[in-house]
């Protein structure tokens, strides 16, 4: 298993290093197509490693739309009242939506499938009526339209490019975050997912890794929320709708619940397929329920999932009959195939 | 946390503990003491309450009244996992690991889970080598024959540093020969951290062997204590017993 915690790690720094490259788009096409899909991929990725980080741990949350909601807002507040700093920015679209986890936390952490499933989509209407309910601060219905870009060294980053540049910064600092979270954590987010009772059995304070767990998805949810909202430079209620978090839910499910990459993955392919079949939008929502439950049913670890099996299966194939000619060592590494 | 917890002179006392469910009592006013290093036998039919008692003394279930105490500390009521890390550690009767985690990683986590205790070399490497562990270590733990999960399972119990290991039907579902291991584990328990030990079990060979002394549980209440000999020759015990004593 050191070998296979190892193999986790590779998929997940692969996951951040294929997000790098994205920095040369900007400066190699003016494609305003190529532009709104990286920004939606992008976006759509960070919003998914919010999911991700709550799965590490089985909980199945509802919340990124909400924690993205109060990150863009958060945000939005800043730019109104004068900064409109980038790291500020990121900064306060991270940490207001950790803080509210924190009491939220406290109240949905103990409940567990479908509970926790209910209750998490239920903060994410809760909170759209709140939106609706506090125009002073959040402009009700209207949202805060019309908000300067975020700038950088007293530099106003609102060219297309730099609007996607900042949008690739925001999702290589998620990425990151994501992935200091769950490898510090790791044996006690796997134990809390496979045997919560064992692992309380041992020692772990299970409700203090849940809670990490959530104020680190709430705040890289927050930053995919204040992404969203740089690009449109509008922080609008509908940009947070509740049915989203279950194109998020689907990205992870698709590409692979188990590392980082299967996010990536996932967020990639459904975008595009979504873009290409934009001209029949009504069949999109269709056929994102069917690939999942093909997915749910045939490849029950997703795109990346599949994969690493397929991989390993070959391996161990392959490994088997090197040890037949070697009959001194009697490794059990053919057993399992 | 300092070695000195382990060997610290605290024994773990139950007093006046009872568990109800609604109108059922599971037991009742129940009260022994486990000394530090000592071996306790608990033993009574099926639904006696030996697991539930378990599941109170270890935090898992609140009781309904009496309490639990460890050394000078009253740990009645505290969580599963904050009685786990004072030293008070269960096994289970199923077979329960990380499952798809490997021998290795089990091991692993268990150890880094206890991180705060560290103190004397466990040994660890010696007792896999005896159990058959060894050679499994790069193995997922679910693919691994019952016998052998189930020592992994006390393995870990024993990484984490327990000042007293409550053993929930250890040898249950095992093969006879197999069975001597627990005694192996059991004296290396004893040996490494001067372990308390409180063992529910079916096996009454196994019980005479590792048990200088044992308590009876028979529907919910203290029905003899004392030595296994003693006990085990009783009218009442052997009544409490007849058509209840399970071979497996």
């Amino acid at each position: 298993m050191q070998l296979n915690r190892r193999r986790e790690l590779s998929l997940d720094l692969w996951a951040v290093l294929l997000l790098f490259p994205l920095i040369a788009v900007p400066f190699l096409t003016n494609n305003s197509l190529v532009y709104s899909l990286t920004h939606q991929v992008v976006i759509g990725l960070v919003a998914t490693l919010g999911v991700y980080i709550m799965l590490r741990m089985d909980l199945l949350a509802f919340t990124v739309p909400a924690f993205m909601a109060i990150g863009g807002y958060a945000a939005a507040i800043v730019t109104k009242s004068g900064s409109s700093n980038l790291l500020l920015l990121m900064a306060a679209a991270f940490v207001v939506p950790a803080l509210f986890a924190i009491p939220l936390g406290a109240l949905v952490l103990r409940l567990k499938g479908t509970y926790f499933i209910f209750i998490t989509y239920i903060f994410n209407e809760i909170l759209q009526l709140l939106i609706f309910e506090t125009p002073t601060l959040t402009g009700g219905s209207d949202g805060i339209a019309g908000l300067p870009p975020a700038a950088m060294f007293g530099i106003e980053l609102s060219s297309p490019r730099m609007l996607l540049l900042v949008t690739i910064t925001v999702g290589i600092v998620a990425a990151l975050a994501t992935l200091a979270v769950t490898h510090r954590f790791r044996p006690e987010f796997s134990s809390i997912e496979e045997n919560e009772t064992l692992a309380q059995s041992l020692g772990v304070a299970v409700w203090k890794y849940r809670s990490i767990g959530f104020i680190a998805s709430a705040g890289v949810s927050g930053l995919a929320g204040f992404a969203l909202v740089n690009q449109l430079s509008t922080a609008h209620p509908s940009s947070f709708a509740s049915f989203s978090a279950i194109n998020y839910i689907a990205y992870v499910f698709v590409g692979g619940r188990r590392t980082m990459l299967g996010p990536v993955v996932g967020t990639v392919l459904l975008v595009s397929m979504s873009n290409a079949f934009s001209s029949q939008a009504q069949y999109s929502s269709a056929l994102f329920g069917l690939l999942l439950i093909a997915v749910v049913t045939i490849a029950p670890g997703g795109l990346v999932g599949t994969g690493q099996r397929l991989v390993a299966a070959l391996g161990s194939r392959f490994r088997g009959k090197a040890l037949a000619s070697e009959p001194n060592k009697t490794h059990a590494n053919g057993e399992h195939v | 946390m300092k070695p000195a917890l382990n060997t610290a002179s605290g024994s773990l006392r139950v007093e006046a503990l009872a568990k109800h469910f609604g109108g059922l009592k599971v037991f009742d006013g129940i009260s022994f003491t486990v000394p530090p290093g000592e071996v306790l036998g608990v033993i009574g039919p099926n639904g006696a309450g030996k697991t539930t008692l378990i599941n109170v003394m270890c935090g898992m279930l609140a009781p309904t009244s009496g309490r639990v105490v460890l050394g000078d500390h009253d740990i009645t009521g505290k969580s599963f996992h904050a009685i786990s890390q004072l030293g008070v550690v269960r096994s289970f009767q199923q077979t329960n690991t990380f499952r798809s985690a490997s021998v290795e990683e089990n091991l692993f986590r268990a150890e880094r889970f206890s991180a705060a205790r560290r103190g004397p070399d466990l040994g660890l490497p010696a007792l896999l080598e005896e159990f058959g562990l060894a050679r499994h270590l790069h193995e997922p733990s679910d693919k691994l024959p019952y016998g052998l999960q189930k020592m992994l399972g006390l393995v870990m119990v024993l990484a984490v540093r327990p000042r007293f290991l409550l053993l929930d039907e250890p040898v249950a579902g095992l093969e006879r020969r197999e069975r001597t291991q627990l005694d192996r584990f059991v004296e290396h328990a004893r040996e490494k951290l001067g372990c308390g030990v409180l063992i529910v079990e079916h096996d009454m060979e196994l019980v005479r062997r590792l048990c200088p002394q044992i308590v009876v549980l028979e529907a919910g209440r203290l029905l003899a204590s004392g030595a296994p000999d003693e006990v085990l020759s009783r009218r009442d015990v052997i009544d409490a017993y007849l058509g209840a004593t399970e071979e497996e």
